[in-house]
């Protein structure tokens, strides 16, 4: 079971896929990899117009299947409707320079890592005829892409994806609030973001977003070191986007730091719940997989 | 209190501030880490900060404690905890019996209080304590504490001054070499001052002295006692001289029967003549009236009686041995006669003879065939020219070596001993025989000629001929060998046997013999014939009493520990009291442990929870 597991490109090591090809490729491996340890299609929103005619694919559902073409051609194919997207979600995506960091080189970086979630998210998103946006963010809205439900979207957040970041600052509020602009009727909205910003600020347009009617699920992105302070000497910690310099010596402070990290994640979940809001703490070690799962997960519980 | 083993160590203990100086350097941060979670941090530091200063400052306080704890450890400290007896000890008792411990005092021996103080040192002694007793004789008793107040009991005053300060050299040594915390020497003694003219070396040792505070009596002594000459043909003189403040009545015996009375004064020098009708080797002794130290109240002499003997003066052997033999004549130390020849070698037909070489070098041919005719085991050698200084026999006879002193030889002729044979030889030139002796004949290889050799117009050389002609040649050979009590001394070449006390005859065989512990004259025996005497006095010294002040006495006992005590309680506060000493290295190598552990579980308490 593990070791089939361990040939999925969902459940491989995030920064050894990660070199396997671009981000458009990947991302499709990943997606497929995701879907074929689905054991029922994922894919929902089939409407009464009939559109067209498509082959049929692992995971689709029998009751679409159209059995008088299958009798005559001897074909499988299932029947396609003109609305079938009945989801429109934004991918919000925090490209500030604090996401361009890893503890270790044989690691991705923050941003990396979350470049490849969220067009593996978009990807997962298409599938389903499901209509998703992009917006990314750094001290300024940096892409809007408005939800759109055709395939050439798809290379359209790949392109974006490819786009230049890392401003010094992050502003998470104006990109989620970008994103409900986007979005007019309920919707999902997805912020892949470290969350180094005030919490105060995200947590109110989060609660806006809420009251809205939109989903909101926050995918909390960091890096093992963020966790664990693993250094081993005394050094000044320079934050590149605030320029805070904190002084420390290592051994005497980690033990708070990682105190301290804990109830800042605590203090997310529970803020974040309390609105309603899905949040994931996501490791840039942990296979794409997991945070696919989770997010999926929420888009399941919507309509 | 507290002491250290190995102090130097103390040293290391500057390491100390190597954990301090960590923390006080510690912000003082050179590497620059980019850090995006800077922010946990800064709200780490600051939520937690007090917790971290003190966590910081404990673990600080606990490595400097570590620190501190491991160095005094490896300085090995002892802790002396009081009022618990006292520490195992090594200690050696030296008892002072020379003969001025038998001086009377308040009624009592010197010597007597000296044991009863040394007897409750050693009954405070434990099991745990090693007791040696060491006297002035140089006698070493060790065992049990009644096998030492046994021996202590035992202990007699020597008829001398024995050795006292190298007993208790040898006691430091001994004790110093023992494995027990402590090293005591305990030396009890009357503090002499002529016993303890020269400093002691004992090294790093405890010294505890008991000198008594008894008073002391003006001695009277006898300091000096000989026979002058040492042989009497018959007629002779003894000479003596008597310690005392005023006056003391003498008198002189010999072989038991008085020879003279009288009466000395202070540092009068008493000399008596006489004749007596004794003949051979004969014991003497110049007493006084017995005082507070019967020890030195009489001393020993011997002394040879006999004829004078006849000698016939060769013309040859030259005016100034002629004028020489006529003195001795005068003086009755010779007569004229056949009993001895002194002939020029080549001239001499018989033995007993004083023979000298002939001034004619064409003789010596001659005087080479008279030798081997008369059996004399040495022929003359080849002429050498040159002044040469001549020596003595040394020690062996200080009196002939003294007479001896200042002579040189200008002409003399090598002696050769025939292989296989023997001779003594008497005195050397250039470092070669130049007077030897043997049976019935003395040998001298230069002619008894100003031009050959400056003997003959010295003034020692008459009293020489006068000892050679009556010592070696009257077929009674022999001296009087002087010792003090129980020394070892040079046995005399012709002695075989000793007779001691009670008549009994000790063989002697090797080249040194100790003399007897007690005072007396004793007589060297070869073939039942008596050859010699031994006569053993103590030394004159022991009749000055004169006792050396403490500071004194401390500075002649080199130890940086010395105490003198006076009575039996300031002993006992002195001696075998040492509290024990315990180590501490077992506790502190646990505190040690118990520091690190405590550092370590605060030191891994964040990891731990973090974890």
């Amino acid at each position: 079971m593990e070791t089939m597991r361990a040939r999925r490109a969902d459940m491989i090591d995030p920064a050894t896929i990660a070199a396997l090809g671009h981000i458009e490729l990947v991302a499709r491996w990943i997606v497929d990899g995701f879907l074929a340890g689905m054991h029922r299609s994922p894919r929902k929103g089939f409407s009464v117009e009939f559109a067209e005619h498509r082959p049929y694919q692992p995971g689709d559902e029998l009751r679409y299947l159209d059995w008088k073409i299958a009798a005559r051609s001897d074909r499988w194919v299932v029947k396609q409707y003109e609305e079938e997207t009945n989801l429109r979600a934004s991918i919000v995506l925090d490209v500030s320079r604090s996401m361009e960091w890893t503890g270790s080189p044989a690691r991705l970086t923050k941003l990396a890592y979350a470049e490849r979630l969220a067009a593996c998210l978009a990807l997962l998103f298409l599938r389903q005829r499901d209509a998703v946006g992009l917006i990314r963010f750094d001290d300024s809205v940096r892409t809007v892409l408005p939800p759109r439900a055709r395939s050439a979207q798809w290379k359209r957040i790949v392109t974006a994806l490819n786009e230049g970041g890392s401003g010094r600052a992050s502003r998470a509020p104006e990109g989620l609030e970008a994103a409900g602009r986007q979005i007019t009727r309920r919707g999902m909205i997805v912020l892949i973001s470290d969350l180094l910003v005030e919490a105060d600020s995200v947590l109110r347009v989060v609660r806006g977003l809420r009251g809205a009617g939109h989903q909101v699920t926050v995918l909390h992105i960091m890096d093992p070191a963020e966790r664990e302070l693993p250094f081993s000497h005394d050094a000044v910690f320079i934050d590149s986007e605030s320029e805070l310099e904190v002084p420390a010596s290592v051994a005497e402070v980690r033990a708070a730091y990682r105190t301290t990290v804990g109830e800042a994640i605590d203090e997310w979940r529970s803020a974040l719940s309390a609105s309603g809001t899905a949040y994931e703490l996501i490791s840039t070690d942990s296979p794409f997989g997991v945070p696919l799962r989770r997010a999926f997960a929420a888009r399941q519980r919507l309509p | 209190m507290i002491g250290f083993l190995t102090p130097l160590w103390l040293i290391a203990g500057i390491a100390a501030a190597i954990p301090l100086l960590i923390h006080l350097l510690r912000r003082r941060i050179g590497t620059r880490v980019e850090f995006p979670a800077v922010r946990y941090l800064a709200r780490a530091e600051r939520e937690h900060s007090r917790k971290l200063k003190l966590r910081n400052l404990l673990l600080m306080l606990l490595r400097v404690f570590t620190v501190l704890v491991i160095v005094l450890a490896a300085a090995r400290p002892v802790l002396r905890a009081a009022g618990t007896g006292h520490a195992p000890t090594a200690l050696a008792l030296v008892i002072d019996n020379g003969l001025s411990s038998s001086l009377v005092s308040n009624g009592q021996p010197v010597l007597g209080a000296l044991k009863d103080r040394a007897r409750e040192v050693v009954r405070r002694a434990t099991a745990e304590d090693k007791v040696w007793l060491f006297t002035a004789d140089g006698a070493i008793a060790g065992g049990s504490r009644g096998t030492i107040l046994d021996a202590i009991d035992r202990l007699e005053p020597l008829a001398g001054a024995g050795a006292p300060a190298r007993a208790v050299a040898a006691a430091a040594a001994l004790v110093r070499q023992d494995a027990r915390q402590e090293h005591e020497v305990a030396l009890f003694t009357d503090a002499q001052a002529t016993t303890w003219r020269s400093p002691v070396i004992l090294g790093d040792v405890r010294l505890r002295v008991f000198v008594p505070s008894s008073p002391l009596s003006r001695n009277r002594g006898v300091t000096s006692a000989d026979a002058v000459p040492v042989r009497w043909t018959p007629r002779g003189a003894v000479r003596a001289r008597i310690l005392t403040p005023d006056s003391a009545t003498y008198r002189i015996t010999l072989d038991g029967r008085t020879l003279a009375r009288g009466t000395a004064g202070r540092d009068e020098e008493v000399a008596v003549r006489a004749a007596p009708a004794e003949r051979g080797w004969t014991a003497g002794g110049v007493e006084i009236e017995p005082d507070e130290l019967r020890g030195d109240d009489v001393r020993h002499f011997a002394v040879w009686i006999g004829a004078p003997p006849g000698i016939a003066v060769h013309a040859a052997v030259g005016e100034f041995a002629k004028s020489a033999i006529d003195a001795l004549i005068q003086a009755d130390r010779v007569t004229s006669g056949n009993d001895i020849a002194f002939v020029p070698v080549d001239e001499a037909v018989r033995l007993p003879a004083l023979l000298v070489v002939p001034s004619d070098p064409v003789r010596i041919g001659a005087a080479n065939r008279a030798l081997e005719r008369l059996g004399v085991p040495w022929r003359l050698g080849p002429l050498k020219r040159g002044e040469s200084a001549v020596r003595g026999p040394g020690a062996r006879d200080a009196q002939a070596a003294q007479r001896l002193a200042n002579v040189s030889a200008t002409l003399r002729y090598t002696l050769i001993r025939r292989p296989g044979e023997s001779g003594e030889v008497l005195a050397t030139a250039g470092g070669e025989p130049w007077i030897v002796r043997g049976a019935g004949y003395v040998l001298i290889a230069s002619p008894l000629l100003p031009a050959a050799t400056t003997f003959p117009i010295r003034a020692s050389f008459v009293p020489w001929l006068g000892d050679a002609l009556s010592h070696g040649l009257t077929g009674t050979t022999g001296s009087v060998v002087m010792a003090t009590p129980a020394s070892a001394v040079p046995r005399p070449a012709i002695a075989r046997e000793l007779e001691v006390a009670g008549g009994a005859r000790l063989p002697l065989t090797a080249d040194t013999l100790q003399a007897p512990d007690r005072a007396g004259a004793y007589f060297f025996y070869r073939g039942g014939t008596r050859v010699g005497a031994l006569v053993v006095n103590a030394e004159p010294e022991e009749s000055v009493l004169a006792r050396l002040g403490d500071d004194a006495l401390k500075a002649t006992l080199g130890t940086r520990q010395v105490g003198v005590a006076h009575d039996a309680p300031s002993l006992a506060a002195m001696v075998l009291s040492s509290a024990p000493r315990r180590s501490l290295l077992i506790p502190l190598v646990v505190a040690a442990l118990v520091l690190v552990l405590a550092e370590s579980v605060i030191a891994g308490t964040g990891v731990r929870r973090a974890a």
